[in-house]
């Protein structure tokens, strides 16, 4: 008898139970990932630009021959690692409208991942139009269907409130195989945008968050820079082989596209977007994100303090 | 045939449409396996649709037929199946009830199984009622009043029903209570448990849809659909014997059905097991002629007879079947329900004066007298929609249009080149336009305009051009124009505020959707504007 706890002592003991479950919980929180997947930018910052010139050439064998001038993807992307692209598939168009990411680069850059030893190449991006119809029509779908490659749907469940630390984003839902990853590509287009002049690389990681997102534009250059901080990609390819000149970011019409046969490989985010607003003619000191990316060390835009390398087809 | 088999035979049948008709409404939905070939369409947009003939049903369906050929003065797509069912039933009474309806084949289960009635109480309850005139009222009703240019068969129609009950209340109700579980079990820090959360979404989403679906006035279409079903604690299959309009169609045209139930008085000892086991009310039993407008066909009384008394033979004319009954008063009153009701539907000024602003239909829709002819309530289009933007109207519509599709923008909005709606619409209510036609045309479905006082760069509260990027129209119908505006802390700071140009603008309602002002949007979709009326136009040159 003696040995039956009373029922003050089983409450204290249940309180003392929970509180510590509780703050297990709360410790254990939002740092899940994040220690490979941002492969520094210390050694050899490099940037390759791939021109197409020849009539017809083949905008896969140029993707391949990019990578090779950047010393191969297996430099990259070690043998059993899982490997993330995140492409710009947010708007439900074709890809002659160059609103998203041109899927042969997409397809040519999944092959390349298999090829060094990926375990598993996944593709995600939390689309603004309906997923399922941006998949299909974007070409994405496509890609992953003849490649192997998982195509991550998202939703909500998959986007968990998680620290970013950044200036002005604190606490903000990230869509979560960006993170699980072990090799991030980002793999944006190039296009014209209202607000943040252009949307390049660093711009495209406002698609691999969820939340509130339609609320980022009242300050978008930090939270560009908040995000791009974040998620700090090993390599940033951005796909110009089409880009959009006119009324981005949504497009809609042919006479909005240019066609430019680039592909702009970096492992500076910074100096891939510097490089690519060229294209565009727009000063990168203009730009406010590019300025304030540097200025808070996510890379250096003065093109000359890297090796850049020119792969012609 | 042994009876025993006749009513495997039902039962199997009865299954194997059920599932069907499931099969098809889970496909009811944009293609999650639609990919395009880029390598072929670099520069062509192929118009993506459902993979499955999902308006069947409603083909077979002839109370459709009809109310569309009545008031919409179209033949619909693929008519001849309820011509071919009309004619069956000539042949063999309502044997649609009985084998085919998956209406029926529901109540059917939910009397049977667990039943509430027995003995005494059943026999009473198999008798045959007076109510049973209530469904030929109910038929009349909506006969006429297509006739008269409002169809209304919809609401109570056994297809549109059950396709709207499950579609919009039974599976986004149930879809949303497993996506609400498998949120809560993935957001947890446990491995394990994390990945099964994704998994039991990965399946459950196909069937029940992305994230969290919602329908306007599901509520009321649940409740509705759980009372029906709970009517057959009171009479078995309820709903078949009293209140199914397309069931009273069927049974007007059985009068006349070849195949008749016999009965062989001399060997029937009246052990009312026949009557006992009737799913229809159809007076199987011995001294009282039996009903073949009631009669579902289920065989329960040829399989169940100890005697063998009762057989089904094929007799020809002029042999007649004892003829509906309908009483004077359901018919007398059926006619004046049929006329009045299309008279008080116009009386709120809907169709004559001007629409509701928030009635924005489906792009492609008809014009709204000939959509209020044509359109059944079913469906079929909200459960398409890849975005969950079209809604059951609740009064937007006038009472002539309840239940009629209705975008609401803040739910969702209308993909740009999307089409699917009109694709499945199964009596051409919405046309089936391609994306081209829809973009180049282009198709509005209504136009939108900005609350300046609720917008952010407006009312001084900051930058933002969420509406503008989001237009999808090329050049885009939203536009910004820079200004400077002096803070409350005196800092001056440039922002752009946005402009609607009303030319370009197709009502797609992204704008709304996205906007960070949620709740009522600082930019909303209004119908006027809209392609499908002359009427509500706004510019002169449109």
């Amino acid at each position: 008898m003696d040995d039956a706890i009373t029922r003050r002592e089983a409450i204290k003991t249940g309180l003392y139970l929970s509180g510590s479950l509780a703050l297990a919980c709360a410790a254990g929180w939002p740092d899940h990932g994040l220690s490979e997947a941002h492969a520094e930018v210390k050694k050899g910052r490099f940037l390759v630009e791939g021109a197409g010139e020849t009539p017809g050439y083949s905008v896969q064998t140029l993707t391949e021959k990019v990578f090779e001038a950047a010393g191969g993807m297996g430099a990259f992307v070690s043998r059993g690692d899982v490997v993330v692209i995140k492409p710009n598939i947010s708007w439900a168009r074709t890809p002659s409208l160059a609103a998203s990411t041109n899927p042969e680069v997409l397809e040519a850059v999944i092959r390349l991942a298999f090829n060094a030893g990926a375990k598993k190449v996944r593709i995600a991006d939390n689309t603004i139009h309906n997923a399922e119809r941006c998949f299909a029509l974007t070409g994405a779908a496509m890609a992953a269907q003849k490649t192997g490659a998982e195509l991550v749907h998202p939703r909500s469940s998959m986007m968990q409130d998680m620290k970013m630390q950044g200036h002005r984003l604190d606490v903000w839902p990230v869509f979560v195989p960006l993170v699980e990853a072990d090799k991030v590509i980002n793999l944006p287009i190039a296009k014209v945008h209202g607000l943040s002049v252009l949307t390049l690389g660093m711009k495209n990681w406002i698609g691999g968050v969820g939340g509130r997102r339609n609320a980022l534009h009242q300050d978008m250059h930090q939270t560009i820079v908040d995000l791009a901080h974040f998620f700090k990609p090993t390599l940033t390819l951005i796909d110009a082989i089409r880009i959009m000149v006119a009324n981005g970011p949504s497009g809609g019409n042919e006479s909005d596209v240019a066609v430019t046969n680039r592909l702009i490989l970096s492992n500076d985010p910074v100096a891939a977007d510097v490089k690519a607003a060229g294209l565009f003619h727009v000063a990168p000191a203009s730009v406010g994100y590019m300025v304030l990316a540097e200025k808070q060390g996510l890379g250096i835009s003065d093109l000359t303090t890297l090796t850049e390398k020119r792969v012609v087809l | 045939m042994k009876a025993r088999h006749l009513i495997w035979i039902r039962r199997i049948s009865q299954g194997v449409f059920l599932a069907l008709f499931l099969f098809l409404l889970i496909q009811t939905r944009f293609p999650s396996t639609a990919y395009q070939d880029y390598s072929l369409t670099m520069t062509t947009e192929q118009d993506i649709r459902v993979a499955y003939p999902v308006s069947f049903f409603f083909q077979l369906d002839p109370l459709i037929w009809l109310t569309s050929l009545l008031s919409g003065h179209v033949w619909m797509k693929g008519f001849l199946w309820a011509v071919g069912v009309l004619l069956l039933t000539l042949l063999l009474g309502r044997f649609f009830c009985g084998f085919v309806c998956p209406l029926g084949t529901i109540h059917h289960m939910v009397s049977v199984i667990r039943p509430t009635l027995k003995g005494k109480a059943l026999i009473e309850a198999n008798q045959k009622m007076r109510s049973e005139r209530i469904k030929y009222f109910l038929l009349i009703a909506v006969l006429v009043s297509a006739l008269f240019g409002l169809n209304a068969a919809g609401i109570l129609d056994p297809m549109s029903l059950l396709f709207r009950s499950l579609t919009l209340a039974v599976f986004p109700g149930v879809g949303n209570a497993i996506k609400a579980a498998c949120d809560v079990i993935a957001a947890s820090d446990i491995k394990p448990f994390n990945l099964l959360g994704y998994a039991a979404e990965e399946i459950a989403s196909p069937l029940f849809g992305y994230g969290y679906p919602a329908y306007q006035t599901g509520w009321l279409i649940g409740g509705f659909f759980l009372t029906i079903l709970f009517l057959n604690r009171i009479r078995f299959r309820f709903w078949c014997r009293t209140l199914c309009p397309l069931g009273a169609l069927f049974g007007v045209v059985s009068r006349f059905s070849l195949l008749k139930l016999e009965k062989n008085e001399g060997k029937c000892t009246d052990c009312q097991k026949c009557t006992l086991a009737c799913q229809g009310a159809a007076s199987p039993g011995p001294a009282v002629d039996w009903d073949s407008s009631e009669c579902l066909l289920c065989f329960n009384c040829f399989n169940q007879c100890p005697e063998d008394a009762i057989t089904f033979r094929f007799r020809w004319f002029p042999a007649q079947n004892r003829g509906p009954d309908m009483g004077r008063r359901a018919v007398l009153g059926g006619l004046a329900a049929g006329v009045s009701i299309p008279l008080f539907g116009r009386l709120d000024g809907q169709v004559y004066r001007v629409s509701d602003p928030r009635l924005i239909r489906p792009p492609g829709s008809a014009e709204e007298k000939d959509f209020l002819r044509l359109c059944q309530r079913c469906g079929l289009c909200m459960k398409v929609c890849p975005t969950n933007v079209i809604h059951p109207a609740l009064a937007e519509g006038g009472m002539a249009g309840f239940w009629t599709p209705r975008l609401i923008m803040t739910l969702g909005y209308c993909e740009y080149t999307c089409t699917l709606c009109g694709s499945v619409c199964p009596t051409g209510a919405i046309a089936g336009i391609t994306g081209k036609e829809k973009v180049e045309r282009p198709i509005r479905i209504g136009s939108a305009y900005l609350d300046r006082g609720r917008c952010l760069p407006w009312s001084g509260n900051g930058p933002c051009i969420v509406c503008e990027e989001h237009c999808p129209t090329s050049p885009k119908a939203i536009y910004l124009r820079p200004d400077t505006q002096t803070r409350l802390d005196g800092t001056r700071v440039t922002v752009q505020l946005p402009y609607v140009d009303l030319g370009r603008c197709v009502g797609c309602g992204i704008c709304e959707n996205k906007c960070p002002v949620k709740g009522k949007p600082a930019i909303r979709v209004m119908a006027a504007g809209e392609t499908r009326s002359v009427k509500n136009q706004i510019l002169l040159d449109i």
